[in-house]
């Protein structure tokens, strides 16, 4: 009963990896503005204001489009607005809304579209590959010794398999679901990291205490 | 007779529970108290306001902002002056027109960038040696973009004191090269370095005392041979001093250049003048230093002297920044191409304090919530264990915040784990406790508290490996997870056997 109910659970995973490899293939990854090829103009107010303020300015220019808002320098007396594309309509739609919301006198010819570059996938997880094959190897170092008794290569392979399932599925979700890929895609990958390898302790704990307790039995 | 006994147990209890009463008032007051500076502060007075003397958070560039440097490539241009025979004229660009046509020179405005260094290739290869340069600079967190039709990089770097240089160390071509003098001919370029780093040592001469710093620049197979012979070619003759050459770069660089003329002024004094060929260093076009050697050097390793020898740390720092910034320059190579810094302004992040303040909602009242069950669950046990938790975590709160931990958002979501593994360990004690009591051991705190470490741990364990590992990574996204990891599973593994043990054994005596 038992191993058919995790025969199921494999077979549901491997279709949520199938699924996702299929969706990245189509559509690839969804990215967040701030990785994105994107369009930035910077706006001097003059004095203090509120991203929120700002925010409703540019939910009447942009819609529904993502929009990424910033204040400039330490004396917040500026406002960096990022959008996917920014034309000059929507530029001049921005200061107009501007200058009549904080009283400004801001002109559309002193402020420039200023083009952002996207940020490479592989550029983002570069810093990260090292850390983790460390951590990993340490783990499956440590995992081996202590499960010796489970077989070291048995536990290592498993580790690496539920390790990588686990991190599989993630990208598979977010690729299905459409989750962007960005800053909170790294503690993502840790959290489910962690868990992953929390499971397969909880599951050799378990195999190695049924182990000695039929040693004991006999 | 029962009547007596009865009475007799009832007064010791009550001794023994008024015995127990003030440690376990003490400890949840002490808790109370943490709990309260480490959520609200202390405030003290300070000139008409209030001023919170509890340590703030130290955030990372994801959370705090970032200083944003856009390069460009360069379209400027650069005037050169030169004489009858094509040799560049030094400080050329002093002249007036009338100046240099009274001396026959001629004034030549060319491009930085060749229209041909204007390729993909180019952008690529500039991004990264910038990539290196921040690398080798030890910044540890940056984002890095190259818009590839422009060729505009887009550089976000933490905001310190040390921001200001990196972005010029960025645009920095590094073209470093050995002329000769008087004729410009180029001996030694860029190719020919393997290294270049920065060394100390300490001096104790008469002139001098202190720490020196030195830029060492290493130099490859070829660069060796190269080196030996400019060595050999432009000895000077009338010193007889120590193989590596000694010169001064920087701010210092006039005034140490004086005292080695003073010097060599003494030496040819005593051994007449002679005529000795000089060879130049330049950086980016730029005379670095002029110097003759002493000797040949077969080493292959050329060691400059940056400023004087200090024993002030400020001056010894200032020094060593001076030299790494040569350093970073000349290391992997000089940049392909000419870049302008377009704009370079600290933009604050998008995640905002309320954002961050609504997420440690989210997470108090998912504690709270997991507290109210361990208090119906277990009853008094559960209530004691859970005062101690809110300890617990005030506790750690305070000590990463000591404890000099940047917090970035992976270091957000450790917080968040360390919390849950609190609650994991205290939900597993609680419930060892109640097996304990309902088996009727002898010592049921005790016995509960060393299984459920030792359980607990064992499962653990992995994470334990993983904070230690990320601890030692620059990064700041790893090393900030790695720390709160790190400080977080110390305060659990101490706190929880210091106080939430001693708290249930005062429960239960």
């Amino acid at each position: 009963m038992k191993q058919n109910k995790n025969k199921i659970g494999l077979i549901v995973l491997l279709l949520i990896i199938v699924a996702g490899i299929a969706m990245i293939v189509i559509k690839g990854f969804a990215f967040d503005l701030k990785y994105q090829d994107a369009k930035r103009i910077e706006i001097a107010l003059g004095g203090t204001f509120s991203l929120e303020d700002v925010k409703s300015i540019t939910n009447e220019v942009f819609g529904k489009d993502p929009v990424m808002l910033q204040k400039v320098e330490v004396f917040e007396d500026a406002v960096s607005i990022t959008a996917k594309d920014i034309t000059d309509e929507q530029k001049q739609g921005i200061i107009d809304r501007v200058n009549e919301k904080f009283k400004t006198e801001v002109k559309a010819e002193d402020v420039d579209i200023i083009t952002v570059a996207h940020t490479r996938a592989r550029d983002l997880l570069k810093p990260y590959i090292f850390p983790f094959a460390v951590a990993t190897v340490v783990i499956l170092a440590y995992m081996a010794i202590r499960y010796h008794s489970l077989s070291s290569a048995k536990v290592i392979a498993q580790t690496l398999a539920i390790v990588i399932l686990a991190q599989a599925v993630l990208f598979s979700v977010m690729a299905i679901a459409r989750i962007p890929i960005g800053r909170l895609t790294i503690p993502l990958v840790l959290v489910v990291y962690l868990l992953s390898l929390i499971g397969c302790t909880n599951r050799f704990e378990k195999m190695r205490k049924k182990d000695l307790e039929e040693i004991e039995g006999k | 007779m029962k009547n007596n006994e009865t009475k007799q147990n009832k007064t010791s209890k009550k001794n023994k529970s008024s015995f127990t009463f003030i440690p376990k008032l003490t400890i949840v007051l002490v808790i109370i108290l943490m709990t309260m500076i480490a959520f609200f502060g202390i405030y003290v007075p300070v000139q008409n306001r209030m001023e919170d003397k509890v340590k703030s958070y130290d955030l990372a560039m994801d959370l705090k902002g970032a200083r944003v440097i856009q390069l460009t490539p360069s379209k400027g241009t650069k005037t050169t002056v030169k004489d009858q025979e094509g040799k560049e004229v030094e400080d050329g660009s002093n002249l007036t027109d009338e100046e240099i046509t009274e001396k026959g020179y001629t004034k030549e405005t060319l491009p930085l960038n060749e229209e041909s260094t204007f390729s993909a290739d180019n952008y690529q290869s500039a991004k990264k040696i910038m990539e290196k340069r921040l690398h080798y600079l030890g910044v540890s967190s940056y984002i890095i973009n190259l818009d590839e039709p422009s060729g505009q990089i887009t550089v976000e770097i933490p905001e310190n004191d040390l921001t200001d240089d990196i972005g010029n160390d960025l645009v920095t071509v590094g073209k470093f090269e050995i002329v000769d003098k008087d004729t410009q001919e180029v001996l030694m370029d860029n190719s020919d370095i393997q290294e270049a780093k920065v060394m100390y040592g300490s001096s104790n001469t008469a002139t001098s005392n202190g720490t020196s710093v030195y830029l060492e620049i290493s130099f490859t197979r070829d660069g060796k041979k190269k080196f030996e012979n400019v060595t050999s070619t432009y000895t000077n003759t009338t010193t007889n001093t120590t193989g590596t050459t000694e010169n001064t770069t920087g701010e210092e660089q006039n005034e140490t250049n004086e005292t080695e003329n003073n010097n060599s002024t003494e030496n040819t004094t005593t051994e007449n003048t002679e005529t000795t060929k000089q060879v130049e260093m330049k950086i980016d076009g730029q005379s670095i230093m002029t110097t003759s050697f002493d000797q040949v050097v077969k080493t292959g390793k050329m060691q400059l002297t940056v400023g004087t020898a200090s024993t002030d740390q400020v001056t010894i720092q200032k020094y060593a920044q001076n030299a790494q910034n040569i350093a970073v320059t000349l290391n992997d190579g000089k940049l392909p191409i000419h870049y302008d810094m377009n704009k370079n302004e600290y933009i604050q992040s998008d995640i905002t304090t309320n954002q961050i303040e609504l997420a440690a909602i989210v997470v108090a009242v998912i504690v709270a919530i997991m507290l109210i069950i361990f208090m119906v669950r277990f009853h008094k046990n559960g209530i004691l264990a859970s005062i101690s938790v809110i300890g617990a975590i005030s506790l750690f709160l305070l000590l990463i915040r000591y404890a000099n931990v940047t917090l970035s958002l992976e270091g957000l979501f450790g917080i968040a784990i360390v919390i849950g593994l609190n609650l994991a360990f205290i939900d597993q004690l609680l419930k060892k406790i109640r097996q304990n009591e309902q088996e009727k051991e002898e010592k049921v705190v005790s016995h509960a508290i060393t299984e459920t470490y030792l359980s607990f741990f064992a499962i653990i364990l992995p994470i334990c490996i993983v904070a230690i590992a990320f601890c030692f990574i620059s990064w700041t996204a790893m090393s900030s997870f790695g720390m709160v990891m790190f400080w977080g599973i110390l305060t659990l593994a101490i706190y929880h056997f210091l106080v939430t043990g001693n708290l249930l054994k005062l429960s239960t005596k």
